[in-house]
């Protein structure tokens, strides 16, 4: 079993990677409006599917395949904002969150609909053939998830600290009303960040579902580990994002080698569960303080 | 009201087909869920997507009992719900302490868990392919077995049920938890268990759930693990939501509309999830307030225009004659202020208390007395010191050092509530009205230290709660007449000024005749005549045998209200005495103006 301790986490670490991407999208989303956006899920799932059909459908290369897929997710994204969430009448939390609940549901109906219920696959990157690294064995595609993990989270950190807008988002972020009235288009931010979310979710999705198989609900059971994995990091706190889905990702790895793969789950969120208890906000969040 | 009953009651005779009846069935049981978790999200504003596992837990802990036991299927019931709410202790009182985003995550995840569980632990529950076999529940020789039957059975008990949560709703109880929703530390302060109340309505949520299970299990006599997964308990949420969040009647007018909503949806097939989608969102998007709210508000608005704000209390006009307060602008000239206040037994002694935040000393080593009955004004320059002191004392913040008595006894180790029902009560600095209810109800959450009926007994209503429930009505109207707000009794909270809601946050603290009152900058942003209005109330609370601590800027209404007052700089005593003392003060002078003097 314990020979197997490196293969375990690096299975840990090649889901982990997927978790903390889509736990990026929740975050940016919520830094922006305040809410828990389910549709991120669909996102991931969406990437697979446009991936699916660009690749083997209309036979494009890889690379353009991979661009063309994110872009859709991107504009997918976009439209989520402008359709469902800029017109809604409340701006009651609790209400924003269930419309991208209920246009989750109505997404994946769609993909139902466009894509069939039946389980597809999509080739490798770059072969199949093993690797043993440290007495492990990888796959090529796990390091693959392993570089565009790297590099998305990379241009993410430089998006938000170093450029213009990055900056404007995390000013939104902080104080949605005081950065409106520094002449930040909080509209355009949101939307953008709608945007990045669905591009992390497409990519997400793309990298991972090789290893996987696809379906029109493959991001759900994701998403929502995507989702705890952000809680378990600090809901809104981009690096807690980062440092939650690996964790969340080894953990799982972990049970499932060592203890039992029935309970892997219940291993998974147990764990979360009491270090929510311990740590109210997540392994790196600060609470809000009420001012009284 | 009747017509609806007597139509609901007839339901079965007048259709025959068993679909429908199955259908009405199944709204009837989710509809008990729902009835509970309106109270949970809608009154006390938890949001839980892990009720399909309760659900789930009736019916399974029924099915294991009556067929691999054979337990009587009433006492599997009883047990049934008996469990299920251990469990929701065990897991309510971690849980609940988590807010927003964190409490919806773990209940979630404990919903995942359970469902894993249950498909897992095929040796007891079936594992996947389900349970089958359950019994039918029996009364003698009537035999529940039959859609028609188990439809009396099941809309009975919702009919119990939507009674006593409706009792709840508007009761003691039901006021508290709506407070604890619009702000959980102002709820505290005011003297609500908020933790407690949080976790009881958690609970009678589960077992709600467990008995719907139950009924459920018994009812199709076969269970599946399908059937309480974490979509069921976003789907209960939903029904919550789309009839209205904050009514009882609107969960169970969504509870009918989603149920029945993918039987209509049947004929459409393929496109059926898109459909139930798209209604979703459209309803959210542009009727966010619920269905029926929506709807019965428009139709109250037509029926009487420009009144929309329900049956409430009829204000009294002619104010009484023993009233204190009045609107003339008044003059305190020092001398007839009692100077043997000062030499009275305080009713509440600060001893050396520290407070840090981080690395920062807010409040280092401050000893003070309030004098029984007098008017003590806490004061000091900016980031001095007082609102810490004042949170100390109410309990928000625990001291790191030193000690507080308060009627001779510690209250340092504290909470809000239990400080406030021992009759310390405060206002805010920054305001904190429940804006969720009426002005009325908002001073009627202050008498809760006051009064006694709890969960059951809000229920139940026994003539000593509706005796209850008059006096604290009566008492909040007084305390509206004390503060010149009676007219406003009956609107909503949050339309009043800015002005209006801090005379409304002294209502609140003062109707329950507190022995000690905080109030922190009552007069911050007035102008000058709503100054000296709140003065003289502050005056009219001392005359009542009230003791006053007062945090307050406005040198003036200080100096001329005062009986003594404290002067902090810097998060220290720097002065202690009588107004004019501090005023002549060295380091008072130099803390105010800078040493220029």
């Amino acid at each position: 079993m314990v020979d197997h301790l490196p293969q375990f986490i690096i299975a840990g670490l090649t889901t982990g990677s997927i978790y903390a991407l889509i736990a990026l999208g929740f975050c940016i989303i919520h830094n922006s409006t305040g809410i828990v956006n389910f549709t991120q899920v669909d996102f991931v799932s969406l990437g697979g599917l446009m991936m699916y059909t660009l690749l083997l459908g209309l036979g494009l290369p890889l690379i353009l395949a991979f661009i063309l897929a994110v872009m859709a997710v991107t504009a997918t994204g976009a439209l989520v904002e402008r359709l469902a969430i800029r017109p809604a009448r409340s701006r009651a939390v609790i209400i924003l969150i269930f419309i991208t609940i209920g246009t989750s549901i109505l997404m994946r109906g769609v993909f139902k609909v466009l894509w069939g219920k039946n389980q597809m696959g999509l080739p490798h990157f770059s072969g199949e053939d093993p690797i043993t690294l440290l007495g492990a064995t990888l796959l090529p595609q796990n390091l693959w998830i392993f570089l565009i993990t790297f590099l998305a989270v990379g241009s993410l950190q430089f998006f938000f600290g170093r450029t213009r807008m990055g900056k404007a988002m995390r000013a939104v972020s902080f104080n949605r009303r005081a950065a409106a009235l520094m002449g930040i288009n909080v509209n355009l931010i949101v939307l953008l960040s709608f945007a990045l979310s669905g591009a992390l979710g497409a990519v997400a999705g793309i990298i991972i579902v090789p290893i996987t198989t696809l379906s029109y609900e493959i991001g759900v059971m994701l998403g929502l580990k995507g989702f705890a994995a952000a809680v378990l990091g600090g809901y809104g706190n981009s690096l807690g994002a980062v440092l939650g889905g690996l964790t969340l990702g080894v953990l799982e790895s972990l049970g499932a080698g060592l203890i039992s793969s029935a309970y892997k789950d219940v291993i998974a969120f147990g764990i979360l569960l009491l270090v929510l208890f311990v740590k109210p906000n997540g392994l790196l969040g600060y609470g809000d303080s009420e001012r009284l | 009201m009747v017509g609806l009953a007597t139509s609901i009651a007839l339901f079965p005779l007048l259709v025959s087909n068993p679909y429908y009846l199955n259908v009405a069935n199944i709204i009837g049981l989710n509809a008990i869920i729902v009835v509970g978790l309106t109270l949970l999200i809608g009154y006390a504003g938890q949001v839980s997507l892990g009720h399909a596992a309760f659900y789930g837990l009736g019916a399974y802990i029924s099915a294991v009992l009556t067929v691999s036991h054979g337990f009587n299927p009433w006492l599997a019931l009883i047990l049934a719900a008996l469990i299920t709410s251990l469990i929701a202790v065990i897991i309510g009182i971690p849980t609940l302490k988590l807010q927003g985003h964190y409490l919806v995550m773990a209940t979630l995840g404990f919903n995942l868990i359970a469902n894993i569980i249950i498909v897992q632990w095929d040796s007891v529950t079936g594992g996947p392919s389900g349970f089958p076999g359950i019994p039918p529940l029996k009364i003698g020789s009537l035999s529940f077995d039959s859609d028609g039957k188990m439809y009396f059975l099941i809309w009975s008990v919702l009919f119990v049920v939507v009674l006593l949560a409706l009792n709840l709703a508007n009761s003691r109880v039901g006021r508290g938890l709506k407070a604890l929703h619009a702000g959980e530390s102002a709820a505290n302060c005011v003297g609500i268990p908020t933790s407690a109340y949080k976790v009881k309505m958690f609970v009678f949520s589960a077992v709600l759930a467990s008995l719907a299970g139950s009924l459920y299990a018994h009812y199709l006599s076969f269970v599946s693990p399908k059937t309480f997964d974490i979509f069921f308990s976003v789907e209960l949420v939903t029904m919550v939501i789309v009839g209205g969040m904050g009514s009882i009647w609107g969960g169970l007018f969504g509870t009918g509309f989603l149920t029945s909503l993918p039987n209509i949806l049947h004929y459409v097939d393929e496109y059926k999830d898109i459909f139930y989608g798209l209604i979703l969102v459209l309803i959210l998007i542009f009727v966010p307030e619920g269905l029926l709210v929506s709807a019965s508000s428009r139709l109250r608005s037509k029926r009487n225009p420009g009144e929309n704000h329900g049956r409430g209390y009829d204000a009294p006009t002619q104010r009484p004659e023993n009233c204190l307060s009045c609107n003339c602008v008044p003059h305190y000239p020092f001398e007839c202020l009692d100077l043997d206040i000062m030499l009275r037994e305080p009713i509440l002694r600060v001893h050396n208390v520290s407070r840090g935040f981080g690395g920062v000393l807010a409040v280092s080593e401050v000893s003070f007395d309030i004098p029984e009955g007098s008017i003590t004004a806490l004061i000091g320059p900016n980031g001095a010191g007082k609102t810490t002191i004042i949170n100390v004392i109410s309990g928000v913040n625990r001291s790191h050092h030193g000690h507080i008595l308060f009627a001779k006894r510690r209250i340092d180790c504290l909470r809000p509530y239990e400080i406030a029902r021992m009759g310390l009560t405060r206002t805010f600095q920054n305001v904190q009205v429940f804006d969720n209810m009426t002005v009325l109800e908002n001073v009627m959450v202050g008498m809760h230290p006051k009064t006694n009926s709890e969960f059951l007994i809000s229920m139940m209503r026994p003539p000593s709660f509706t005796k209850e429930e008059k006096e604290i009505r009566d008492r909040s109207m007084e305390s509206l007449i004390f503060l010149n707000l009676e007219q406003s009794a009956n609107s909503p909270a949050r339309e009043l000024s800015f002005g209006d809601q801090k005379r409304l946050e002294i209502a609140r603290a003062i109707v329950s005749d507190p022995r000690l009152v905080l109030l922190d900058e009552p007069v911050a942003g007035l102008n000058m005549t709503e100054s000296f209005e709140i003065a003289d109330l502050i005056l009219a609370m001392r005359s009542r045998g009230m003791s006053v601590l007062l945090v307050e800027h406005d040198i003036n209404v200080v100096m001329r209200i005062s009986d003594k007052v404290v002067v902090l700089n810097y998060g220290t005593k720097i002065a202690d005495g009588t107004p004019q003392e501090v005023q002549n003060d060295r380091d008072v002078l130099n803390a105010y103006l800078g040493g220029v003097l």
